[in-house]
């Protein structure tokens, strides 16, 4: 499809009949928000766009005039699928089990999530906890819920050297973006810590010098999985903090990092992932404690709706 | 004469602005309610969209989407002491950024006209 001259990317669209949202078209309202899988978009089509949009190809076509062609698809838009091999399937916690699978030309960024299919009508999305530079197979945490259907399967079905698919990766919680000497403030509950520790270990091998901090929060003790391993980077990085919070025991993950955080939230940078009750608390109490939105990236796992 | 949006300092000033002014909103106990359950970052785009009109700037904003936007929020009792509530935070925001009175009325002018789509009459 070619632009006319002075035509911006939406009316080129709307002209080839092609339906895709738009609201402002003067690149305010983002109601229009594209990705460019192909081709750089001009600078000026990103204009208020996070760092972590921008640099995965997120434009505006509202008052985007491309200067060179791009591959273009929806925002939500998870690509093509991939074959994956199962790897293992391990317990973390008492319900939690670790994924590792094998695919090949793969790229994410830690902390980017990959919807998993292991079936006709059975696909789900997890969060990556490993790092591409170092680890040779991809890393997902999957809570099992009783009657939860991919839980069933990798509790009884899936074995290593079995098949399934993947589509992704997607999401904006990665480490590209921040500013290195920045507080980091990394905050979740449950297997939240996954895109975490991957998020974690990119920030320190990319060098963060400011102080990071991983508040993790979990029903009970023993849910407080990778504490071993967290309290190993602890010793091994001296600006690097681990604050475990078990709820039975009166540690209220998000009460804990807002009264810590609060009077440093200006100049932080912040990821949380959670539920969708915890992630919209800490969203606001620390956006109304001074952070800015831009800086605080989120995703909110929510659980599978029931099979009927 | 330069125009209203370039006096006020274009789009940086909508940036400086658009954080600020969410803030006052969420906190004004006489309208936070029309916020609760809304996507944070959806709405401050929403936000900036309406900045930008207010100070001038290039936009599109028509009668119509203000209408619509709003209309599930006067079905909630949004009424004209909300607008003012609005336009008071809007106010405090610019001042506390230091623009001059004389832009700020000027701002209040341009917000005001959309009252009667936002309130759907």
């Amino acid at each position: 499809m070619e632009t006319a001259p002075g035509e911006t990317v939406l009316d080129a669209l709307l002209r080839a009949g092609v339906e895709t949202p738009y609201s402002c078209r003067a690149g305010q309202c983002q109601t229009c928000m594209l990705r460019a899988t192909e081709g750089k978009p001009p600078e000026e089509s990103q204009i208020g766009l996070t760092e972590a949009q921008k640099v995965q190809g997120f434009f505006l076509p509202c008052i985007c005039h491309p200067a060179a062609p791009m591959a273009i698809v929806p925002p939500d838009d998870a690509g093509a699928r991939k074959e994956a091999a199962i790897r293992e399937i391990e317990p973390l916690a008492e319900d939690i089990v670790r994924l590792r699978i094998e695919a090949d030309n793969l790229t994410y960024r830690p902390g980017q999530f990959l919807e998993l299919i292991a079936g006709p009508d059975l696909s789900r999305h997890y969060s990556l906890a490993s790092h591409p530079e170092e680890d040779d197979f991809l890393e997902m945490h999957v809570r099992l819920h009783p009657n939860g259907r991919m839980s069933g399967r990798l509790r009884d079905g899936l074995r290593p050297g079995d098949k399934l698919h993947v589509a992704g990766p997607r999401g904006t919680c990665f480490y590209e973006g921040v500013d290195r000497d920045q507080p980091l403030t990394l905050i979740g509950a449950g297997t939240g810590l996954a895109p975490l520790y991957g998020v974690l270990r990119d920030a320190l091998r990319q060098g963060h010098r400011g102080p990071i901090r991983l508040y993790h929060g979990a029903r009970s003790g023993s849910g407080l999985y990778l504490a071993d391993e967290l309290q190993a980077l602890v010793k091994a990085h001296g600006h690097f903090d681990y604050i475990p919070a078990a709820l039975n025991a009166g540690g209220d993950v998000a009460a804990l990092a807002l009264e810590a955080e609060t009077s440093r939230a200006a100049a932080s940078a912040f990821f949380l992932c959670g539920g969708d009750n915890l992630v919209k608390r800490l969203k606001r109490d620390l956006f109304m404690a001074g952070a800015s939105l831009k800086a605080i990236r989120a995703d909110v796992f929510t659980p599978a709706a029931p099979s009927v | 004469m330069s125009s209203l949006y370039q006096r006020l300092g274009g789009e940086n000033a909508v940036n400086a602005a658009v954080e600020l002014f969410y803030r006052k909103v969420l906190a004004d106990g006489r309208i936070a309610r029309f916020f609760d359950g809304v996507d944070m970052d959806q709405q401050i785009a929403k936000q900036k969209s309406f900045l930008t009109m207010a100070f001038g700037g290039p936009n599109n904003y028509s009668g119509l989407d203000m209408r619509n936007a709003h209309k599930r929020l006067v079905e909630k009792g949004l009424n004209d002491s909300h607008v003012d509530a609005v336009l008071e935070n809007l106010s405090g925001t610019l001042r506390q950024l230091g623009v001059a009175e004389k832009e700020v009325k000027e701002v209040e002018t341009l917000a005001n006209s959309v009252r009667d789509d936002v309130l759907g009459r």
